[in-house]
């Protein structure tokens, strides 16, 4: 009540209660009497809070004074008007004060309102120049990075060492006690000193380059000078050439060799340098004097260096002259492709072609016979190839028999055991020859000459065994470490096969040419004759029927040659088939025999055929006589005469044949036989002049 | 040297060969004067390879031929060019081959050393017999190593010796063509049989010369360039004459057969009777020698004829099986043994023969 009493106070309870419209006047009055009350100031003054609990307690007054005045209608009592009528006054009083409240509502309302955008607007302003002040940060930020990332031109720069830099830099530069803390200004000294060096350096540079100028001047000068020598020196050789001459001494043509041996390809150039520089060594060996014209090793080379120069090109050789050569190769090789075989054929040819020079070898022996060796160079195989002739001093007669002895074809077989000189010696050419159809170098070798491997080695060639490799490259060391022995064995070779000719000469017509110093080894007696000495095909000899064990125990190849030799005394013959290995006579012919008397006797049913066969074959030794027993194969046969006549003599005699026996004893014997095997005496004793048993 | 190497295997003969006392082992001596020794179980063996044929020790016992061999308990004496040397049997096998001593009969001044054909062991006393190319016989005391006695009586080289177990009785057969009985207690010649002389069996075209002999008890067998014969010693008269053409070089009485063998490629089984029982043929053009293995010690190496050269054997040349290859030859040329006749005959396991033989080229291998 209170509070009633409080809104009773106030200006507002004055006014009368009215219409509607009237309220509204009223209250625009109350607006200019509100500059007066300043409302607005009370509200300020006024708790909410209160003013709620106010409006609470009159809405509840104004409840309780309805439901009262619907009660006292209702029961319609008289006194109910005034009743009625005092309580509308009071409920009048009420909504007085509810008006009230509402305007005080409505300008709390409005004085929050504007508060909330005041305060708004503040916090937008101060958003705004946190926007600002994020912006400078990140622009700040950017610059500073980009200040971080700078690169200075100088860390390209190579500097020197910091110690050399202390070592060799003046203190003017170096300043060490201000730069030895400050790597900054101690970056800019060494960057100072760097300066400085080039400087110094740049200096140097063109005093070198006058240095330079000058002593081209000076070249230029000298080269004037020499060039003008070389007609004076010219002219001096002209007129010594008279004087050389006279003295045999062939220095000029020397040279000339050795300016067309510069147009070789390497291997053959290998191979003519070693074979010179052997024969001038021998010749110095064996003489004292200077190397003449009758060395026994003498080197040439053949072919036209014209051709060689176009060929082979040498470093000086311009690129015209080469590309002209390939033109016209092309231009023929155009013009004749009108078939695949001749095409193929070509290519064939072009493969096999070897180079237009060669070096021509000539072996002197000691009995002026000589083997002419011309070595050629096969340029697209990659291997050297050789043609071999002997000439002797003297006319020899052919033998028939001899035919194969000094054929350029065989003469030089297996000079090495096993090298036949038919195969290429190169892995690499098997597959060229594959892609030509060339089945096997040895169709070819007739033409070309054999590619023994000796050649290859003396030409400083060596190749793999295995995997074909393309390199191979003309090696001297090796050429000089084959050189000796392979000239050794080819004279050797030449002198057996000259010593064989001889030898077979004699035996064609039945004579077993036994020299002199192999006398001792035979009885001064021998009635055995030879009579007929022809050679035969390796086919033949394998189909002899007494032949089997050698075919058997391979000792039978196709590089042998094979003969058949007949020692006849009276009844009884003795056939012979030799094998002569290539290498004799340091591999020794062999023999197999076959005796027709009384039935037919080889080393399958007489043990003594067999032992006649093992002191050919196997104590051969004995027969070599003097070195390089080039007479073996005499003596082997005259043993063998020898042997037939020990054999018939010592054959038991049976006695119940009427008459003498067909071959009486002349040899003086120790004892007829020996041992299980009833052995012959077949051993001879030279001075004593009997024969014993092994 | 390939080639000479080749050519002298080619030429080699195996003149003589002797098992060793355990059975287990061969020694074989050829022309060159090696010895070889082959093992027999290792060869004869079924999983036996190529490289088990061959030697397991090759040694040069003397400079010339070694032409007869025979085994004591312990030692290996080789005899040939003049000298007997001893071996030790357990040194050979173990590889160290250094001869334990050597000596050599009193001969009479020669141009030649004569050769020893034929050594005989004579267990009873002790003591050896050498005989050969001074036509005499040596007994040599194997105690004490001395030559006790010599026994004169050949006119030509001797061949072969034999010996009679029962009476201590020697035969001896020679190139003069004849068959000597020797008692050796007086150290007398007792009988002499000149075979050539009995027209049944003297072959002129042959030669007079005994190459091989053989005795059991009162019977004598023995061939060379007469025909081989089967004597009775007391009545000193053929009973059998066996009709073969080749020179026979080795003979031996086995059980109720001979063997023989010689030129030809065939070792010979006859009947006493003078029946070809059976023919058993090799590789090797000609044989020297045969050698019984009869060491019950090692019943798997029981068979052997070892064969030379040639063709390595023909099996289907025989229509029975060839059961045992003996190869001598460094080049794996095969020895080929047959047995498959004796299974006929009821034997009832292998041939308890070493077969072996000569002329073989290919029988022992250069060192």
């Amino acid at each position: 009540m209170s509070s009633e009493s409080s809104k009773k106070r106030k200006p507002k309870v004055i006014r009368s209660d009215g219409a509607p419209a009237e309220g509204k006047r009223n209250r625009s009055d109350t607006e200019q009497e509100g500059k007066y009350y300043s409302e607005e100031a009370e509200v300020d003054l006024r708790d909410p809070g209160r003013d709620y609990e106010l409006y609470k307690y009159t809405c509840q007054e104004l409840q309780r004074l309805m439901a009262e005045i619907q009660d006292l209608k209702s029961r319609g009592g008289k006194d109910a008007a005034v009743e009625i009528e005092d309580r509308r006054i009071q409920s009048c009083v009420h909504f007085m004060t509810l008006k009230k409240l509402n305007r005080l509502a409505h300008i709390r309302l409005k004085k929050g309102r504007d508060q909330t955008h005041e305060a708004k607007q503040k916090v937008d302003a101060y958003h705004l120049q946190l926007q600002n002040l994020l912006y400078e940060v990140m622009h700040l930020q950017k610059e500073i990075t980009k200040c971080l990332e700078f690169k200075s031109k100088h860390e390209e720069i190579d500097l020197v060492s910091l110690e050399e830099f202390y070592k060799e830099a003046p203190p003017d530069i170096s300043k060490a006690e201000v730069t030895m803390g400050d790597p900054h200004q101690q970056t800019l000294a060494r960057l100072d000193w760097e300066l400085e060096q080039r400087k110094r350096l740049a200096e140097k540079y063109r005093e070198c380059l006058s240095n330079k100028e000058k002593i081209l001047k000076e070249i230029e000068v000298k080269k004037e000078y020499l060039s003008s020598l070389q007609p004076r020196l010219n002219s001096i050789m002209q007129a010594s050439l008279p004087v050389q001459e006279y003295l045999f001494m062939p220095f000029d043509q020397a040279h000339k060799q050795y300016e067309t041996a510069r147009h070789l390809p390497p291997p053959l150039y290998v191979l003519f340098v070693q074979t010179t520089a052997y024969g001038q060594a021998c010749a110095h060996m064996k003489s004292s004097q200077p190397p003449r014209q009758d060395k026994t090793l003498s080197v040439a080379i053949e072919g036209s260096v014209d051709e060689a120069k176009a060929l082979f090109k040498p470093p000086e050789d311009s690129q015209d002259d080469e590309s002209d050569s390939d033109a016209e190769e092309e231009q023929t090789t155009k013009r004749r492709r009108p078939t695949l075989g001749v095409q193929l054929d070509d290519k064939r040819k072009e493969m096999l072609k070897r180079h237009p020079l060669s070096v021509m070898l000539d072996l002197k022996c000691k009995d002026d016979s000589v083997l002419h060796l011309t070595f050629y160079y096969l340029m697209n195989l990659n291997i050297m190839t050789v043609k071999a002739k002997v000439t002797t001093a003297t006319e020899l007669i052919t033998p028939i028999s001899a035919g194969d002895l000094l054929s350029p074809d065989s003469v030089l077989s297996c000079l090495y055991p096993g090298d036949h000189g038919k195969k290429t010696p190169n892995p690499a050419n098997q597959y060229q020859f594959d892609k030509v159809g060339i089945l096997t170098l040895r169709d070819y070798v007739l033409d070309l000459g054999h590619p023994y491997l000796w050649v290859q080695k003396l030409g400083g060639l060596h190749f793999p065994k295995e995997q074909p490799q393309h390199t191979v490259i003309a090696d001297h060391s090796l050429s000089a470490s084959h050189m000796e022995t392979t000239m050794k064995l080819l004279k050797t070779r030449v002198q057996s096969r000259l010593a064989l000719h001889k030898q077979f000469a004699s035996l064609e017509h039945g004579i077993v040419p036994v020299t002199s110093d192999c006398q001792y080894l035979f009885p001064a007696k021998v009635v055995s004759r030879l009579v007929k000495w022809v050679t035969i095909a390796h086919e033949d000899y394998t189909e002899l029927h007494f032949t089997k064990d050698i075919v058997e125990a391979g000792l039978a190849g196709d590089t042998n040659l094979y003969y058949m030799a007949l020692v006849e005394r009276g009844t009884a013959k003795l056939q012979a088939a030799v094998v002569l290995n290539p290498g004799y006579s340091s591999i020794p012919p062999i023999f197999q025999l076959c005796l027709n008397w009384k039935g037919e006797k080889t080393n399958n049913n007489d043990d003594n055929i067999r032992a006649m066969e093992s002191e050919v074959n196997v104590c051969y030794k004995e027969l070599c006589g003097p070195q390089p027993s080039h007479q073996l194969l005499t003596n082997q046969l005259q043993r063998l005469c020898v042997l037939l006549d020990v054999y018939l003599e010592t054959e038991s005699h049976d006695d119940s044949v009427e008459g003498p026996k067909e071959f009486p004893q002349e040899k003086m014997c120790l004892r007829l036989f020996r041992g299980p095997s009833r052995m012959k005496p077949f051993k001879y004793n030279h001075p004593q002049g009997f024969f014993s048993h092994r | 040297m390939e080639v000479f190497q080749a050519l002298q295997r080619l030429h080699m003969i195996i003149f003589s060969q002797n098992v060793s006392p355990c059975g287990k082992f061969l020694a074989a001596g050829n022309n060159y004067g090696q010895i070889a020794i082959f093992s027999l179980s290792a060869a004869l063996s079924s999983e036996a390879k190529e490289e088990s044929k061959k030697p397991m020790v090759t040694f040069q016992a003397h400079d010339g031929p070694v032409y007869s061999m025979v085994s004591t308990d312990r030692h290996l004496l080789s005899a040939g060019d003049g000298e007997v040397k001893a071996w030790l049997w357990a040194e050979i096998l173990k590889k160290g081959c250094k001869e334990l001593w050597r000596r050599q009969p009193p001969y009479r001044t020669s141009l030649e050393v004569p050769e020893i054909n034929a050594l005989l062991l004579v267990p009873k006393e002790n003591s050896l017999i050498l005989a050969g190319g001074d036509c005499q016989l040596h007994t040599m005391d194997l105690e004490t190593g001395t030559f006790t006695r010599a026994l004169w009586g050949h006119t030509d080289y001797i061949h072969c010796l034999a010996l009679r177990e029962r009476s201590p009785e020697v035969l001896s057969g020679g190139e003069d063509g004849a068959v000597r009985l020797w008692d050796l207690r007086t150290a007398k010649e007792v009988q002499t049989i000149e075979v050539y002389k009995h027209e049944e069996c003297s072959r002129p075209h042959n030669g007079r010369w005994i190459g091989c002999l053989a005795t059991d008890s009162d019977w004598m067998v023995c061939g060379g360039g007469p025909a081989l014969t089967l004597w009775h010693l007391r009545s000193s008269t053929p009973t059998t004459i066996f009709p073969m053409r080749a020179p026979q070089k080795h003979v031996t009485f086995y059980q109720d057969l001979i063997l023989s063998a010689g030129q030809g490629r065939c070792v010979n089984q006859w009947q006493l009777s003078g029946e070809l029982k059976a023919q058993v043929p090799g590789s090797s053009p000609g044989l020297l020698s045969l050698s019984l293995n009869q060491q019950p010690a090692a019943p798997e190496c029981k068979v052997g004829s070892a064969r030379g050269s040639g063709d390595p054997g023909r099996p289907g040349c025989v229509d029975r099986s060839v059961t045992t290859l003996l190869p001598l030859g460094p080049d794996s040329r095969r020895q080929q043994l047959q047995g498959g006749c004796l299974y006929q005959s009821g034997l009832p396991s292998f041939l308890p023969v070493l077969l072996t033989s000569s002329n073989t080229p290919t029988s022992i291998s250069g060192v």
